[in-house]
């Protein structure tokens, strides 16, 4: 039972020190190089890291060179087996309206090693409320949309219809 | 003799501190083999502005500075009924009704003072004192309702589809350049997709940097095949703006609806070429 004990406190010792000495902020540098080979570019104002998290402040995403949305902050916790994204007020380029909702208050994208291929995803904004998924293994992502307002008619042709209303599909 | 510490507690602290150190070093190696030190910081392209700006220097609204006595002709453009178009590449025939006879007209013949410029899929443009009017064919006025569908260049009026799912607009053919419909790119711009389906495009790049953006097909019968263009050419600038990135050519898209003329500068094998529309 001892054994057991010690087993048990070397695992949380271990745990919360990988948690606590994380290079979160160079951990997050790779992965800007690693979406840069996707040409995908996140240009923030600044970093701020925490125990458990990090922050990032007024980050701009580029895709190809081209600006698409300007993020008030994202917050990146994770637990090691759970990890999850927080964006808050995300905003559309302008030019790109008549594809997504424009404005998106909050979003959560969380990943757990408990299902590694799936990603889940939900958020709310004044064109209503989305919830969905995606699936790593199949490549595809599936959104739907929820109490939706007039704000998602410029969109409406980009979705699908299905026995729970309006969804966005498409693969990766 | 009595122990100052607890020997028991003392091993679990001590072994926590190596364990705590031993993490540490794990990331410390982790951070210096694989992690990137500094992150990635977007370059705002300083390249984007135009080789050079158009200037016009006698705009198509301001009077022209001679005035020349107009030849008084009697008749309007309601007089012509449009009865038959047939149009290709480099020919365009249409077949008109004027005062009860029926009349066949290439591009540049003239008919009741109104010089035939060009002819889309169901309409021909006259113009005729520097302005372009637009009669629509008979078959299509039917259908409409309407007797006659004259637009001036100035007009915003816009020929009234049969299909809605259909493109509205035409690029239209006069002669030394090429007569765009202004609401082609107010459907290009609201619909993206379509454009996809219509021309295949790709960038073109040396040494790791854009070149510009060949054309890998141009879909038969649509407005992109009007233009002139062909597989297999390299578009190199639009407007004076070089198109070496993806953001120059978002650039350019973005500010379509709001160009009044367009000016492309396309390779041809070896060959530059620049076309030259008109937007109306």
């Amino acid at each position: 039972m001892q054994m057991v004990k010690n087993i048990f406190i070397i695992f949380i010792v271990f745990w919360f020190a990988l948690l606590l000495f994380m290079p979160k902020q160079e951990l997050y540098f790779t992965l800007e190089k690693e979406l840069l080979k996707q040409d995908i570019e996140i240009n923030e104002q600044s970093i701020e890291e925490g125990i458990f998290s990090l922050n990032l402040i007024k980050p701009v995403i580029y895709v190809k060179g081209i600006k698409i949305a300007t993020i008030e902050k994202i917050n990146i916790f994770t637990l090691v087996f759970q990890t999850n994204i927080n964006l808050k007020s995300l905003i559309l380029d302008d030019s790109l309206k008549s594809f997504a909702p424009q404005k998106i208050d909050v979003a959560n994208i969380s990943y757990s090693l408990f299902s590694p291929f799936k990603v889940i995803i939900d958020g709310k904004g004044s064109f209503g409320v989305i919830d969905g998924h995606a699936n790593l293994d199949e490549r595809n992502l599936r959104l739907h949309f929820s109490e939706t307002t007039k704000e998602l008619d410029s969109i409406k042709s980009n979705l699908k219809k299905d026995e729970k209303g309006l969804y966005y599909e498409t693969s990766f | 003799m009595k122990h100052l510490f607890k020997s028991n507690l003392f091993k679990i602290f001590f072994s926590i501190l190596i364990l705590l150190a031993l993490v540490k070093l794990l990331w410390f190696v982790v951070e210096m083999v694989w992690l990137s030190p500094v992150g990635i910081g977007h370059d705002d392209e300083v390249g984007n502005k135009s080789l050079y700006y158009r200037v016009k220097l006698t705009p198509n609204e301001a009077p022209p500075p001679m005035k020349k006595q107009p030849i008084k002709i009697a008749g309007s453009i309601k007089d012509i009924t449009l009865l038959g178009i047939y149009n290709s590449e480099d020919t365009t025939v249409i077949t008109v009704e004027y005062k009860r006879k029926t009349k066949v007209l290439a591009r540049g013949d003239e008919i009741n003072g109104f010089l035939l410029e060009g002819a889309g899929s169901n309409f021909a443009t006259f113009s005729k004192d520097s302005k372009t009017y637009r009669v629509v064919l008979l078959k299509s006025k039917k259908s409409t309702g309407s007797n006659s569908s004259i637009k001036s260049t100035s007009s915003t009026q816009s020929v009234p589809a049969k299909d809605s799912s259909k493109v509205k607009g035409e690029v239209t053919d006069a002669g030394d350049h090429k007569i765009i419909d202004k609401s082609l790119f107010d459907h290009y711009a609201k619909n993206m997709d379509d454009i996809y389906k219509n021309i295949g495009i790709s960038e073109v790049k040396e040494n790791g940097k854009i070149k510009g953006f060949r054309i890998t097909f141009v879909r038969r019968g649509t407005p992109f095949a009007k233009l002139g263009i062909k597989r297999g050419d390299m578009i190199k600038s639009i407007n004076g703006q070089e198109i070496n990135s993806y953001n120059a050519a978002f650039e350019v898209y973005k500010n379509i609806q709001k160009v009044e003329n367009l000016t492309m500068v396309i390779k041809r094998g070896k060959e530059e070429m620049e076309l030259e529309y008109e937007v109306n």
